[in-house]
């Protein structure tokens, strides 16, 4: 290890923010909190980002580590033992300095503190506790404030973390148990998914206790409620918690054998109280109320994209979360386990996994209509909620004028917030072509798959899965939008089975 | 029937502009022929032939009962629609105003998801695009520490609506026991926020807004701090100024720390 000897602080934060670069989570959403007399700051629920680096990525916290002089050794990591990188610590004042100073610059919307593991799980985890508690209480910030959970902390410091802080998350790293096996010798599934449910089960007593205050529901856990499905928390026994539990489709023989990979969710149900600390710590906040997340890395084991969905479905379901992120795998170490890549990045892979991602949260999908074991790859060219339109043609035309959200919903073009528009306009009267681009309807895209009293917009559109592709790809070039024009790897094509010239 | 169109011209302020409303509504002259059209001052119009222009008095009276009104006989919605059309600085805002309260008095709350009623599109589309303006610098202003002691913190933000009164409610929340000043360098006015949390906007004398202009060029660490920040967190392999471009558009970078020399 190169350790950088009274290292100032522009230094430390030179190395202890580009070692953090690698997390995606950025958000400050999911909390809405007034700011108070004698304090700084307030949340907003809709979370604000305060700037856009080079890449695109929103800056929304300060991201850093509060150190990278880290004894763990996965392979994916910058910051693993075995690499010559340039180590810093910093101090609960300087990350409390830095914050409170640039969150009254609006530079930033608070704090987003992961580390490395210095000594030991829970020497880091007290380090991540003492600064949250000077932050909160000396710094009296009343701002975002994003932390990690350490993989196995004890749970007295996963709690006291979960009182200062609004979002809380452990990361997943890889898709399957047996990815994580590999890539980081140092972790397990159990000690990921330990705190994870400590957390979820604080969250829920929290809201059982303080009502609103205590953290409100996610959007997932709406949307399973509106359309009238068995809510995250009901043990829902579907093909992806199988399979989270299970590690993945192909170990599942090896799964059984190794108890390590699966984890029985009952268990930890059964105690009552998950959280011990009420009596001396400051409950206004409520527990985690912003809930929590996670995030894998895409693209450095061999996982289809099926697989991550069911994955994702399972902690959505499972473990109540908030967001699952997902990290373009980017080879930093050159290790020679890990595929080579080279160029950029699989980023439009993991456009699409987002996409499906909202259209699990939002829009009610279910991982399985939109993958299947024989169809494991999202489309490279269409989103996936076009790919689903065109093969359920038998959906559609939707007619605009009385087709229930549910159903607005699922036409390519049509959001939310136009699907809600259209619900509420339609109450005054009668909508038109007209209206709906008012609204805020993608044209380009919905028009194929809409009426609207009866008539289709161009009376020539055909309902023709052939017909459509063609048109969609030719005339709307935000359905092929990813990232940069290359397309940067290979996957099952439409173009292979209808013929059309890329 | 066919009536030259009349047009009320009157003060571009909110007084201005509801006190317009106030007449124009009550003139009985019929709806469809009533322009409003708020007059910077000192302004020559290009007067038109077959149209009468009636001058409007600003009357705080006038314009609080019309304000009134719109939150009792329509909604507190519709009130938050008109007054975003108030301070944005559209042309038109005066009769999309217009149009839409008198609509609004008939047809009630549902006024305003009734996007396919061509006044309420546009009213609609104006309010987004200023809250949306607003939202945009509650994410990209900056403030600059001017002064040690006691601590002042200044922005600089160059608007195309008048939308400090909304920006700095965000910011008197936030930070309510700092002395703080964000100046709109496009409509030369300026908000002033104290310690006890009170706060005025009003608009400044060229001695002021040069005064205020000096104080930010000085330069602080934390300036420093920052910028390093910003450009470790990018991550080279993701590189792509396109979509950065989308999602902060360039105009917004002018008095943007992290963009500066």
């Amino acid at each position: 290890m190169i350790f950088q000897e009274n290292a100032t602080l522009k230094q430390k934060l030179e190395i202890l923010s580009d070692a953090a670069k690698y997390d995606v989570a950025c958000t400050s959403s999911g909390v809405e909190r007034k700011g108070k007399k004698g304090q700084i700051g307030n949340t907003m629920a809709s979370g604000i980002c305060h700037a856009f680096s080079s890449d695109g990525r929103c800056i929304s916290l300060l991201k850093i580590l509060f150190t990278n002089e880290c004894i763990y050794n996965c392979k994916y990591c910058i910051n693993r033992c075995t690499n010559d990188v340039p180590r810093a610590t910093f101090t609960p004042e300087e990350v409390c300095t830095l914050t409170i100073e640039f969150y009254r610059r609006n530079y930033i919307e608070g704090l987003f503190l992961s580390s490395g593991i210095i000594e030991s799980p829970d020497y880091t985890m007290e380090l991540i506790c003492k600064t949250l508690y000077d932050l909160r209480k000396a710094y009296r910030f009343n701002g975002y404030i994003h932390c990690k959970a350490v993989p196995g902390a004890s749970k007295e410091l996963i709690e006291t973390a979960g009182w200062y802080a609004d979002r809380m998350s452990i990361n997943l790293e890889l898709p399957t148990a047996r990815g994580l096996q590999e890539m980081a010798p140092n972790k397990s599934r159990k000690t990921i998914l330990t705190p994870m449910r400590q957390i979820q089960n604080g969250m829920a007593e929290s809201r059982a206790m303080l009502g609103m205050k205590g953290g409100n529901q996610s959007a997932y856990w709406y949307t399973q409620k509106r359309t009238g499905r068995t809510l995250p928390g009901a043990e829902i026994t579907g093909l992806g918690a199988k399979n989270l539990f299970a590690g993945s489709i192909q170990d599942k023989a090896a799964a059984n054998k190794t108890v390590d990979t699966a984890i029985s969710p009952p268990a930890m149900r059964e105690t009552t109280t998950a959280l011990s600390q009420w009596n001396h710590m400051d409950t206004s906040r409520g527990f985690v109320p912003s809930g929590q997340s996670t995030q894998m890395i895409i693209g450095a084991t061999g996982e289809s994209d099926y697989e991550i969905m069911a994955v994702t479905e399972a902690l959505y379901q499972k473990f109540d979360l908030k967001r699952v992120f997902y990290s373009a795998f980017i080879n930093v170490n050159q290790d020679a386990s890990l595929p080579a890549v080279d160029g950029q990045p699989p980023l439009r892979r993991e456009h699409r996994l987002y996409q499906a991602d909202f259209l699990l949260r939002y829009y009610g999908f279910r991982a399985d209509e939109l993958l299947t074991e024989k169809r494991p790859f999202f489309n490279t060219y269409l989103d996936p909620k076009c790919d689903w339109a065109l093969s359920h043609l038998e959906h559609f035309p939707v007619e605009i004028n009385t087709a229930d959200f549910d159903t607005l919903l699922r036409v390519p073009g049509i959001g939310t917030k136009s699907a809600s528009r259209i619900v509420k306009a339609r109450q005054t009267g009668s909508l038109d072509y007209q209206a709906l681009k008012a609204i805020g309807v993608v044209m380009k895209r919905a028009i194929y798959f809409i009426t609207c009293n009866g008539r289709m917009m161009y009376q020539f559109l055909k309902i023709d899965e052939d017909y459509i592709t063609r048109n969609l790809l030719e005339n709307d070039k935000d359905v092929m939008k990813g990232f940069g024009e290359k397309v940067t790897y290979k996957q099952l094509t439409l173009f292979d089975d209808c013929g059309i010239e890329g | 029937m066919d009536k030259p169109i009349r047009i009320y011209q009157c003060e571009d302020s909110t007084d201005g502009i509801l006190s317009a409303v106030y007449d124009a509504g009550l003139s009985g002259y019929g709806h469809k022929f009533i322009r409003i059209r708020p007059m910077v001052k000192n302004q020559i119009d290009n007067y038109e032939l077959f149209t009468e222009y009636v001058q409007v008095e600003t009357d705080p009276e006038k314009a609080a009962k019309v304000a009134q009104t719109v939150k009792e006989k329509i909604s507190r919605e519709a009130y938050s629609y008109m007054m975003s059309a108030v301070i944005s600085e559209y042309p038109d805002r005066g009769d999309a105003i217009y149009q839409f309260v008198t609509y609004g008095f008939t047809m009630g709350a549902k006024i305003c998801s009734a996007l396919q009623i061509p006044c309420v599109e546009r009213i609609f589309a104006i309010k987004r695009a200023v809250q949306n303006e607003t939202h945009f610098f509650r994410e990209f202003l900056r403030f600059q520490e001017v002064q040690r002691e006691p601590p002042l913190l200044l922005a600089v933000i160059e608007p195309k609506n008048r939308i400090i009164p909304l920006l700095t409610e965000h910011f008197a929340d936030r930070f309510m026991e700092e002395w703080f000043v964000i100046y709109d360098k496009t409509h030369t006015e300026a908000s002033f926020h104290q310690k006890d949390g009170s706060w005025e906007v009003r608009l400044l004398t060229e001695e002021e807004a040069q005064k205020l202009e000096r104080l930010t060029e000085q330069q602080e660490d934390y300036v420093d701090l920052w910028k390093t920040f910003f450009r470790q967190i990018a991550i080279t392999e993701r590189t792509n100024k396109k979509l950065q471009r989308n999602m902060l558009p360039l105009h917004y970078r002018k008095h943007m720390t992290e963009f500066q020399e």
